[in-house]
């Protein structure tokens, strides 16, 4: 009995692996050793002599508090970050508190008790670290803070932030331009998230000049943000015909509403605005027919080692503001196909503005650029 | 405690060559503990600063005082899953009185104990009235408590002004006292850390010196014999449960005072650190039952891991590979190396 059956199996089983090895996708020709996409930074030497406390040789000691390292963003943020540091020769101990705040809190008291010099504060509630950040500058440590609201609460802080209202401007203007005044749009948004709500106001004023009818505003924040907004979008458009465009400021939100737009067949006359830009993003957008034109956008990486210079220039006493905003960069879908690229290290490569390579730098500090 | 057997009288004990292993299960735990201490403490400056050593303590605090809960409920042989969401649930509580109410952090306190205590009597209720198995009781208070706690606000993270459901500003704050809960010091040790000393002496002093607390460890042991003795053994695992939710709760305030927030994802990665820490506790000393100052040793353990790898630069993913290895190695104690076998391991449970 049990060997004819021990035997099928083993058939079926070989037949299985048949099938699996026909099935293998064709991935075309390998990519030529060199071409793959890298995030190692290239280094941009320092002209000038470094300023105190980098002259001494001995590398500084920074801590970075981060709310979550997870994530492709967080994870690109980090590794700049993490190159710019070392380029700069700083020991950056990084502190990840897996999304929990609590976690966070005591990070950030064990950061302020390690003896470094500086802090960098990346997310967070305001509530939770505000306090902590007022002793950390208390203890004459500098502390640079991202995309965390404290200007209120900890005046003396350095506030570093992507400049969400620059990135609406420009993907609004470039809408504006492609559908002119006067169109009935869509509009997808998640209120009560603070870049997102920086972008709504942009959005206002937007409609409110060009004279835009926004026949639905939906959207809402879950753990499956693309799947439920398309969801959403897709029973918005099914109560509205004759939209020109829809714009989705963030790319979760922008994929859901890609999806919608695909399902319903409309994708020949609604064109898609969005905001940020990932792997998975670019080929969304160059697929053939999309509906997602233009995105605007900031390099994380980029981010990360800019945050870090701000943190060098604050030390050497050179920074001369309290806030420094990083500027977006407009990528359209015209580009992309035109360009040929596949993912973030060639968009980087046509786009080397990208790379920031001019906010907050001095001729002593080794700019990275990926 | 009856039968600690002979490891302390050698020349009681037949079986001589298993004296190492007698010494490793009961002290191997303690040695581990300390021998990471003074690596991390030999090899990392920022290690040895004292407020290191407190910030690890405190991070510590919150999943002992859980812990401390979930080894109540395993002395009586059972287990609660929903001392994560309790927590997170007094996070919101008190939020809500404080900031939406306006209400000082006295009446936060107490709200959050007494629903703390409510979810512990919902769970005997479930548990001993019902009779539905522990963990799948606890389970699905889990998932309510998690719910539920997002109804009156709306699914939102409570701050101060934000907008209310008839739009009009949340107006209060958390209070000055209330946040004192986790930042003060009594002297140079942080209050949460007293606490848990306090609660550590207090459940042990309860388990083992009392005869309300032996017999708890009896109906855990064998519910049917200490029927037949005489023992209401409904009642003990009531009372362990009620317990629990309080120590969670407790643990909640500690949380809601470090956030200084209504964050609702409080508390969320809370649960899976107190039951490992509690079954790590088993090992602590040989004892294969659960224990209090086990359970306080375990949460310590945790504390230094986390905190070493953190500072030795070690991803977040790499930190849990480690907080599993240490419950493995717990268990291989409890269970492999022991001539005793614990009979409280919750998979005996169902």
């Amino acid at each position: 009995m049990k060997t004819p059956l021990a035997r099928t199996r083993l058939a079926a089983l070989a037949v299985l692996t048949l099938l699996l090895a026909a099935c293998s996708q064709d991935l075309g020709p390998e990519p030529a050793p060199g071409a793959s996409p890298s995030e190692t930074a290239g280094v941009q030497a320092a002209k000038g002599p470094a300023p105190a406390p980098f002259d001494t040789g001995q590398p500084v000691k920074i801590a970075l508090v981060q709310n979550s390292g997870a994530g492709d963003y967080f994870q690109q943020w980090t590794n700049g970050a993490r190159q710019q540091a070392s380029a700069l020769k700083i020991d950056m101990q990084v502190y990840d508190a897996q999304a929990d705040n609590a976690r966070q809190a005591t990070d950030m008291q064990t950061a302020i008790g390690s003896g470094v010099k500086a802090i960098i504060v990346d997310h967070g509630q305001s509530d939770t670290m505000c306090p902590l950040i007022n002793d950390a500058l208390d203890a004459g440590i500098a502390v640079v803070i991202y995309d965390v609201e404290i200007s209120a609460c900890a005046p003396k802080a350095v506030e570093t932030a992507q400049n969400d209202a620059d990135l609406a401007r420009l993907i609004l203007g470039k809408m504006a331009t492609d559908v002119g005044k006067g169109q009935p749009v869509g509009y997808v948004n998640v209120l009560g998230i603070a870049p997102l709500d920086r972008r709504h106001a942009v959005w206002e004023k937007a409609v409110a000049e060009n004279g835009w009818d926004q026949r639905f505003f939906v959207g809402k924040f879950t753990n499956a943000v693309a799947t439920d907004n398309a969801q959403l979008v897709d029973a918005a458009l099914k109560a509205t015909p004759g939209i020109s465009a829809i714009f989705a400021p963030y790319d979760e939100l922008t994929k859901g509403t890609v999806s919608a737009v695909r399902q319903n067949g409309r994708e020949g006359e609604i064109k898609i605005y969005g905001v940020d830009i990932s792997a998975a993003d670019i080929e969304i957008m160059t697929a053939p027919g999309s509906p997602w034109v233009a995105t605007a956008t900031t390099d994380p990486n980029a981010i990360g080692a800019a945050v870090v210079r701000t943190t060098a220039l604050e030390l050497a006493k050179a920074l001369t503001s309290r806030e420094v905003v990083f500027p977006g960069t407009l990528v359209t879908q015209e580009f992309l196909l035109e360009k040929q690229i596949k993912n973030l290290a060639e968009l980087r490569k046509a786009i080397p503005e990208l790379n920031m390579t001019t906010v907050s730098t001095a001729d002593w500090i080794p700019v990275v650029s990926f | 405690m009856a039968d600690e057997n002979a490891a302390g009288n050698p020349a009681g004990n037949p079986v001589a060559r298993a004296g190492w292993r007698e010494v490793a299960v009961r002290y191997g735990f303690i040695a581990i503990t300390v021998a990471l201490f003074v690596y991390f403490a030999g090899t990392e400056e920022s290690f040895r600063q004292p407020s290191t050593l407190f910030s690890m303590l405190k991070f510590a605090s919150v999943v002992a005082i859980l812990g401390l809960g979930v080894t109540l409920t395993m002395v009586v042989g059972g287990l609660d899953l929903s001392v994560g969401a309790v927590a997170g649930m007094s996070v919101t509580i008190s939020a809500m009185t404080m900031v939406i109410y306006a209400q000082v952090g006295g009446v936060a306190i107490a709200l959050v104990l007494l629903a703390g205590a409510l979810i512990g009597a919902v769970n005997a209720l479930l548990i001993v009235v019902l009779k539905i198995p522990d963990l799948l009781a606890t389970l699905a208070s889990m998932f309510v408590v998690m719910g539920l706690k997002l109804v009156p606000v709306d699914g939102q993270s409570v701050s101060s002004g934000m907008t209310l459901r008839d739009g009009s500003l949340a107006r209060g704050r958390f209070t000055p006292d209330f946040l004192a809960i986790d930042r003060a010091f009594l002297g140079p040790v942080p209050v949460p850390v007293v606490i848990v000393g306090v609660l550590a002496v207090a459940t042990w002093f309860f388990l083992t010196r009392t005869r309300w607390g032996r017999l708890m460890y009896a109906v855990g042991a064998n519910p049917e014999a200490s029927r037949l003795a005489g023992v209401r053994v409904g009642r003990y695992r009531a009372l362990a449960y009620v317990l629990c939710g309080v120590f969670a709760a407790l643990g909640g305030l500690i949380l809601a005072s470090r956030i200084g927030q209504g964050d609702i994802s409080a508390g969320n990665s809370l649960l899976l650190d107190a039951v490992a820490v509690a079954l790590v506790g088993t090992s602590v000393l040989g004892l294969g039952k659960p224990n209090a100052w086990g359970t306080v040793l375990g949460a310590v353990l945790v504390g230094i891991l986390i905190t070493g790898l953190t500072i030795k630069g070690f991803p977040y993913y790499a930190q849990d590979i480690v907080k599993g290895l240490v419950l493995l190695l717990a268990l291989l104690f409890s269970f492999t190396m022991s001539r005793r076998r614990s009979r409280y391991a919750p998979a005996a449970v169902i």
